[in-house]
């Protein structure tokens, strides 16, 4: 996919009739770089990574994946898009009944993949992010930072464009939470375009990477 | 930190099959075998039922429409036995006639005797007659030129017993159209009650399907997925409803022959068919089964379907 891989231009986003929660959001992400998404709690980070997931539409303004106007995409573009993003929550959300190895094939399997042919891929893979030994393990007995780690992998083993991460440190200790965004700056330096939400400041101390200040539905610094 | 090469293929030790995405525990799966098992063995009995009240009144109908009765009324200055005779020749002379009989006076007197009683002296009285004619193929028969022929003899008059086949076939068409009235009926509680299983199931999974839209999965995958588990539920409920109904079957078949006797037996099978369903019934049975598992995994996913609309 070409062209800008994120563009906002004026957006306004509000549920239902409520009071907008985003507004005259304007901004570019170019591709294959790292942004830091900061500001405090219900400041719209998730929102506008649910934007950015394609599961809302603005509800004024124009907001340009890969160079094309999502509003304007019926459902079946929409899901080839969403094939292109990757995403990362603070509780993981990993299928309690499917162990690790299955959980990060998941994408591949929805995409027809016979196992066969993704097998060796999801394997070598899991033991980058250090899950070589836990690949039969359900998530319930892994730790918060093996969940999360399968969580990255599973964002990541489809080789998305644009990896969203929402929160990804939120359930693990400081020196896990650093060893995981080093994990996300790999990834970047891979060629994928990162946008990690988080409300954890010191931790991007450690980061030469720009951030974006959300508060009260706007943008307000650009760092 | 080890470099990442996400094209190169490297192929692990065999590992089991994967996990299917809709775990089979989260689907209400117990109690829909169960409800389903029910609703195909109610279907199963209704249309078994059906078959058989069918196929006993064709098999009645068809005995009764392969004879015809004359009977002769006593007229003063008439000779009976010469009359019967007539009656005979003629009803020989018919096309499609292949047997006649005049029953004796015995015989006939016989048959008087549940409504007079036994020990009744006939003799002072004279008695109409009965002359059985038994047709070939009942459609073959000219029985309006025997009906005609016979008007030149004396008190004689021919019963084709159509009354009594219409009321049958009349009662037998009320009892099919209404059993399947009662099949329709539990189809519909059928599909009702898979869609609400089908909600409530979504409803509680509302989890893994919010994971597989967020990976990218097609709502028709995610419905495939869905359908596959709710096709095996309806399967097997099927089958076991579907076994329960032959076997309700041959168990009231073989209870209904312990419990009569055989001659009596015997009466009944010639008046209302044999308690038995026939290849024809098990068969029907059995074609319960695919159409309510495919009624399940069709409703399923159609709600999946609509759910993922809604909610997406």
């Amino acid at each position: 996919m070409g062209g800008q891989v994120i563009e906002f231009s004026n957006v306004g986003l509000r549920y239902g009739h409520g009071p907008e929660i985003l507004r005259d959001l304007t901004f570019r992400i170019e591709p294959g770089s790292f942004h830091f998404l900061t500001g405090p709690s219900g400041s719209g980070k998730t929102s506008l990574l649910r934007l950015l997931l394609l599961s809302l539409k603005p509800t004024r303004g124009k907001l340009s994946l890969f160079g094309k106007d999502v509003s304007a995409l019926d459902q079946d573009s929409l899901l080839q898009m969403r094939r292109h993003i990757g995403i990362v929550f603070q509780d993981f959300r990993l299928l309690e009944h499917l162990t690790t190895f299955e959980n990060v094939a998941l994408p591949l399997r929805v995409l027809g993949q016979p196992e066969s042919e993704y097998r060796g891929n999801v394997t070598e893979l899991l033991e980058w992010v250090g899950l070589g030994e836990r690949m039969d393990a359900l998530p319930a007995l892994l730790s918060g930072g093996e969940k999360q780690r399968a969580a990255i992998a599973r964002a990541v083993i489809g080789r998305p464009d644009i990896l969203l991460a929402d929160e990804p440190t939120g359930n693990v200790d400081p020196d896990l939470s650093l060893r995981l965004v080093r994990l996300f700056a790999e990834l970047n330096k891979m060629g994928t375009t990162i946008l990690l939400a988080t409300h954890e400041l010191p931790l991007l101390e450690n980061f030469p990477f720009p951030r974006m200040l959300l508060d009260n539905g706007q943008v307000v610094l650009r760092g | 930190m080890v470099e990442l090469r996400l094209p190169r293929l490297r192929m692990a030790s065999t590992r089991p099959r994967s996990a299917p995405i809709v775990p089979e525990r989260s689907v209400a799966g117990r109690t829909l075998v169960l409800l389903i098992a029910i609703m195909t063995f109610l279907s199963g009995v209704t249309l078994g039922g059906v078959v058989l009240v069918q196929k006993s009144a064709i098999a009645w109908s068809s005995d009764v429409g392969r004879e015809v009765t004359i009977q002769i009324r006593p007229v003063e200055g008439e000779v009976m036995e010469s009359n019967l005779r007539t009656a005979v020749a003629l009803a020989e002379a018919t096309p499609g006639v292949t047997a006649t009989r005049a029953l004796t006076l015995e015989e006939s007197e016989a048959l008087l005797e549940p409504w007079l009683g036994a020990g009744v002296d006939l003799s002072a009285i004279e008695i109409p007659r009965l002359v059985v004619v038994e047709l070939g193929d009942p459609a073959d028969a000219d029985i309006p030129k025997l009906e005609r022929d016979l008007a030149a003899v004396k008190g004689a008059t021919l019963d084709t017993h159509a009354a009594w086949r219409q009321q049958l076939n009349v009662m037998a068409g009320t009892i099919v159209v209404s059993g399947l009235l009662v099949l329709s009926l539990i189809v519909v509680a059928t599909v009702l009650a898979i869609i609400f299983a089908t909600r409530g199931t979504m409803a509680s999974n509302r989890e893994i399907v919010d994971v597989l839209h967020f990976i990218g999965a097609s709502n028709s995958f995610i419905a495939g997925e869905f359908q596959g588990r709710f096709l095996s539920i309806g399967f097997r409920g099927g089958v076991f409803g579907g076994i329960a109904a032959v076997a309700f079957f041959a168990a009231v078949g073989l209870t209904a022959g312990n419990m009569v006797p055989n001659e009596a037996s015997a009466q009944l099978g010639i008046l209302f068919g044999r308690f038995a369903l026939g290849i024809d019934g098990i068969i029907g049975i059995a074609a319960v089964v695919p159409v309510i598992a495919a009624l399940t995994a069709i409703t399923s996913r159609l709600t999946v379907r609509r759910f993922l609309t809604q909610t997406s």
